[in-house]
């Protein structure tokens, strides 16, 4: 039935974006960063494991991890080589900070797009799915690998969360994000935990990259509409807010999922975008915003 | 002023409340033109808020504010403004990118949409502001090169270029030093007699008595007491919100760590905020296990003189913690050094649980050792213990105090820095504080720095009394020496 | 304002403008049409750096009032056939309003918000000519039947002069009493109030101004391409690079962020040969700028020539 389709879909969608907002919305809370190369890192991690697979002929796993790694590396070289410098330059008076970090994570991502076009060349690739083959649920004939990609999400998820509120450096970090003054008041080195959320974020983006690259394949021209939808969705959760950003991912998940089968793919980003805007124009700071 | 006419400015029943939180509680008072009304509290008292409700910055809950008969309750800042009322910030807020004539020409300008060029005689009217407020000779520079009482005056002359019939002045003198004090004094005398109204915003009746000529007093968001400065400044409630009660130095247990040897030591400390001079020649040594208390109204640089230990702000002169410099050493290398801050902002985990922002504190050290210092601050702080699973920003005031005072000591530390600790808490608060501060001097394993503008609580359990004043460490000794000798007249 | 803030560079961009009004006489017509392309941009730039560089809001949005300015125009000569000029004013127009329904919600949030808002904006439109793609061209674009004349050098001369009119307009405004005052209200909203401004009427007025001269630059853009698509109108690469010309040739300038778009034009064109590794190149010297040199070229210039 196209009912459950839509369910399921639109599940699988959704956990997706939750994971690619939650990363997101993490660096947010945590550096204070509106990282708008976001879905040239989810692309970038997504190419790396496909090139792995069909020009370094490696099996699925191990292009995966490929596009994890792929995913981290660059998470910490937008830290390092793009944020961070931007942070402590003197020559930027703080109100224009964020505008310049904006500017540059956008400038940034266009080089990983063109480079990815380069490389690879812009066709849409796919990346080999861990498992293959097809299952009936609830009589509706899925992929395995969109079954697993469902269920990978929500652990890393959960892993996430149980980092953040189960180990030391996951608290300080939680922790962070709420006072960062406490932080330092308490001899806990800040720089370690920026480069640890940095970290994190990358593999987070990694998976979710990595894992769309199965389930829909990818390109350098998915770049603009993975971070849209990415900050989108943070927006409408409210900028801040976990539980907000996995809300709107969902939200927006169902709703292309289902502008997708009962419209058409090609106007499947409207209604998101149409939501946003409502929000924008009602609640300015999202469906749970703190600040 | 003739107390005939009605008031120019009737406040009445004004209440701001942010949340759970009453940052004014129906307050009421007038003022007529031609007159300086004082508005004195110390913080925390709903001072700042109650000028940016007047102002149309935060917007009342509850009230009325009738300007010249007119309710203006409600209206935006800029509808404020163009009705007559102006306001000199506590901060300096110059435009960058602006000369000091062209933000005076600003004030000058109407809210018109069309106007292109500035006329001669607005030119000339901004150049008779500046010489009137003291920049004749500065008029093309931009504010980064100007001295911090120039940016003040700067602040004054936006303020005189709208020609408001009520001024509001937040605490002007901070920073200045005696001449320019008078300077500006006079200013305002020369406002007062040309039939303005003043709202003079400060900390202190002692600083303003001589210039105002009513006073009103705030605590806690409540109007205390009314009337004359003198009066004012014998009022029982006002002594008791700023000496908190009877001065007298409780007994103490002999710990005076006499010829102890200098944990931490002060040679000529200097702290500036770009132009304003915060903390001047500070000389302050605390022993090991010494307890030390740096008594001063708020404003005095306390604060300050604590960043500049703690690492957040730069400093000039000296400060040795167990003979070693600590200049440029970044906040956390120095918080692991064993100095534990504990600041008037108290920056607790506010979505975290109580449990939690304590074991935080005890992140650095073994899970053993941090059970046990958990299980000693249990013991000091026993309400912690009751409350440990609620998040912290449920708790009292007085709560949140002794929560960040235990988090703070369970980074084990070898001196406790802590700042205005009694800030807007009950008394009975206050005393529980100052039972656990007893038990925790007891002990004899933490030397304490103790900045306080309640001097009842900051004497009992003191080896030596500090006091600062605008910057500038002016007395010190025993808390004996202190009662008889600064008594109950140096503060207000 | 001739005292605090004298025209220094009056003489030398005079000096200029006339220089380039000779260029057709010398120079080829591959040439004269990149400068063209350089100075509309140059429009472009100018009208954001009067929105960033003085009300202080960032707006990613630029492309959305192009566009919409851009294929009104197209679309009425498209399909109704009215005579260039009306199409031009009445495009210019609608890019005005466009940027009113966009200023008002925009305008209430701040920060990041605000940016958001904008860059939603323009995936809203490009989203909207992809679905109407009978009447705006689609992904393909819309293909318009008049130009304004097919003379390189008559083209090159329109665009300067639009450029030195808008320059000489933005800059006087930049200048002005109201400049003074859209200045602070960027600089502190709060003190503004205090001194009885009304910020959001002035910025919203800011907002106008900027949307009135993207938009009539293009609709003029149209008219001298002969086509309008998302590709070199509405996209976001395309408003990155009128911000990075607006940074590199120094906010708040006004003439810096023109100068900015001729160099990037430039330089898109010097690497040009390399290939496909082009744009990767042009972003990473512009990412080199805004990292390592905030205040842009006139920043660098201004260094220079003070002791």
């Amino acid at each position: 039935m196209l009912v459950l389709q839509i369910l399921i879909d639109g599940f699988a969608i959704g956990a997706l974006y939750a994971l690619g907002a939650t990363g997101f919305t993490l660096i947010f809370g945590v550096s204070g960063v509106l990282n708008l190369s976001h879905g040239a890192l989810m692309v970038a991690a997504a190419a790396a494991a496909w090139a792995a697979h069909t020009e370094g002929a490696m099996g699925s796993l191990a292009s995966a991890a490929i596009g994890l790694t792929v995913g981290v590396a660059l998470a910490l070289a937008t830290f390092r080589l793009v944020v961070r410098p931007i942070q402590r330059s003197p020559a930027i008076r703080a109100e224009e900070r964020e505008i310049f970090i904006l500017t540059a994570t956008l400038l940034w991502g266009i080089l990983i797009q063109e480079a990815i076009a380069s490389l690879f060349t812009s066709n849409a690739k796919t990346v080999p799915p861990l498992i293959g083959g097809v299952t009936l649920l609830f009589g509706v004939r899925i992929p395995r690998n969109e079954i697993l990609t469902a269920i990978l999400c929500w652990a890393v998820i959960g892993i996430l969360w149980l980092w953040v509120n189960r180990t030391r450096t996951g608290k300080a970090v939680l922790a962070a994000s709420m006072n960062s003054r406490g932080v330092i008041l308490l001899g806990i080195d800040l720089s370690r935990i920026h480069v640890a959320v940095w970290a994190v974020y990358g593999l987070l983006a990694g998976v979710a990259g990595v894992l769309l690259g199965m389930f829909l394949g990818v390109s350098s021209y998915s770049v603009g509409p993975l971070t849209a939808s990415a900050f989108s969705i943070v927006v409408l959760g409210g900028l801040g807010s976990v539980y907000g950003s996995i809300m709107a991912a969902y939200a927006v998940g169902y709703l292309e999922t289902m502008t997708a089968y009962l419209v058409s793919p090609a106007y499947r980003f409207i209604p998101a975008l149409l939501l946003l805007v409502t929000v924008m124009y009602v609640r300015p700071h999202g469906l749970l915003g703190r600040r | 002023m003739s107390k005939g006419m009605p008031p120019l400015l009737g406040v009445r029943g004004l209440t701001k409340r942010f949340g759970g939180l009453t940052a004014v509680n129906k307050v009421d008072f007038a003022l007529w033109p031609g007159e300086i009304l004082g508005l004195i509290g110390p913080n925390g008292s709903g001072k700042s808020t109650l000028v940016k409700l007047l102002m149309g910055i935060e917007q009342p809950t509850e009230g009325s504010i009738l300007f010249d008969g007119a309710e203006i309750a409600g209206l935006s800042t800029h509808l404020v403004a163009r009705k007559g009322i102006g306001i000199v910030f506590q901060h300096s807020r110059p435009l960058e990118r602006q000369t000091v004539i062209e933000t005076i020409l600003l004030g000058l300008l109407p809210d018109s949409l069309f106007r292109l060029s500035i006329s001669a005689e607005h030119r000339a009217r901004a150049r008779a502001i500046a010489e009137k407020v003291g920049l004749g000779a500065v008029l093309d520079r931009r504010p980064s090169t100007l001295s911090f009482a120039d940016l003040r005056r700067l602040e004054l002359a936006k303020a005189l270029a709208r020609n408001p019939k009520i001024l509001l002045i937040d605490e002007p003198f901070a920073g200045l030093t005696a001449s320019e004090c008078a300077e500006f004094s006079s200013l305002f005398r020369e406002q007062r007699s040309q039939g303005k109204a003043i709202l003079l915003v400060d900390h202190n009746v002692r600083t303003v008595a001589a210039l105002v000529d009513r006073v009103i007093a705030l605590c806690l968001g409540e109007r205390i007491a009314e009337g004359k400065p003198v009066d004012v400044m014998r009022d029982e409630a006002v002594r008791r919100v700023y000496l908190g009660g009877a001065i007298e130095a409780a007994p103490r247990n002999g710990t005076g760590a006499a010829g102890a040897a200098p944990l931490l030591e002060l040679r000529g400390v200097g702290v500036r905020y770009g132009k304003a001079l915060a903390v001047d020649q500070a000389d302050l040594a605390v022993g090991e296990n010494e307890f030390v208390s740096l008594v001063g109204i708020n404003g005095a640089g306390k604060t300050s003189l604590f960043n500049a230990i703690t690492g957040f702000v730069p400093h000039s002169g000296e400060i040795l913690w167990r003979g070693q410099p600590v200049k440029g050493l970044s906040a956390v290398r120095i918080a692991r050094l064993g100095i534990s801050h504990c600041p008037e902002t108290r920056e607790l985990f506010g979505d975290m649980s109580v449990r939690e922002n304590l074991d935080l504190g005890g992140q650095r050290q073994a899970k053993a050792e941090s059970d046990d210092r958990l299980a000693w601050m249990f013991e000091l702080f026993p309400i912690l213990k009751s409350r440990q699973k609620q998040n912290a920003s449920t708790l009292s005031g007085g709560e949140q105090q002794m929560l960040a005072i235990a988090r703070a000591l369970m980074t084990d530390p070898q001196l406790l820095i802590l700042d205005e600790p009694t800030l807007g808490l009950a008394p009975i608060i206050l005393e529980q504080l100052s039972k656990a501060l007893d038990a925790l001097r007891q002990t004899g394993k933490v030397g304490v720095l103790l900045g306080e503008q309640n001097v009842t609580f900051a004497l009992p359990h003191a080896d030596r009394i500090h006091v600062m004043d605008r910057g500038r460490l002016t007395w010190q000794g025993s808390p004996d020496r202190f009662v008889h000798e600064a008594g109950a007249n140096y503060l207000i | 304002m001739a005292k605090t803030a004298p025209l220094r560079p009056f003489w030398p961009v005079l000096a200029i403008l006339a220089l380039a009004a000779f260029l057709p006489l010398g120079v080829s017509g591959y040439v004269l049409g990149l400068l063209t392309l350089a100075y509309y941009f140059g429009v472009f730039a100018m009208a954001w750096d009067l929105l960033f560089g003085f009300a202080n809001e960032v707006n990613f949005g630029t492309t959305f009032l192009i566009g919409v300015g851009a294929y009104s125009a197209g679309i009425l000569d498209n399909r109704y056939g009215l005579p260039i000029w009306a199409c031009v004013a009445a495009g210019t127009a609608i890019a005005v309003v466009g940027g009113l329904i966009l200023a008002l919600p925009a305008l209430r949030v701040s920060g990041p918000y605000f940016g958001l808002t904008t860059l939603v904006a323009v995936l809203l439109l490009q989203n909207f000519v992809i679905i109407f793609s009978e009447v705006t061209g689609g992904e393909i674009g819309l293909v318009v039947p008049d130009v304004i004349t097919t003379d390189a050098a008559g083209n090159y001369w329109i665009a300067l002069a639009l450029l030195a009119t808008s320059g000489v307009i933005l800059t006087t405004l930049s200048r002005s009493a109201v400049g003074l005052i859209l200045q602070a209200s960027g600089q502190d909203r709060i003190q503004a109030a205090a001194l009885g401004f009304n910020v959001t009427r002035h910025k919203l007025v800011a907002f106008s101004v900027s949307a009135l001269f993207s938009g009539l630059a293009g609709s003029f853009m149209v008219f001298y391409m002969g086509t309008a698509s998302i590709g070199t109108l509405i996209d976001i690469t395309i408003g990155v690079q009128i911000i990075i010309a607006a940074v590199l040739g120094g906010r708040r300038t006004i003439i810096g962020a023109a100068f900015g778009a001729i160099f990037l034009i430039g330089l898109t064109e010097i690497l040009r040969p390399t290939g496909e590794v082009a744009t990767f190149l042009v972003s990473a010297v512009a990412l080199l700028v805004v990292i390592l040199a905030p205040n842009g070229l006139t920043g660098m210039v201004a260094r220079k020539a003070r002791p």
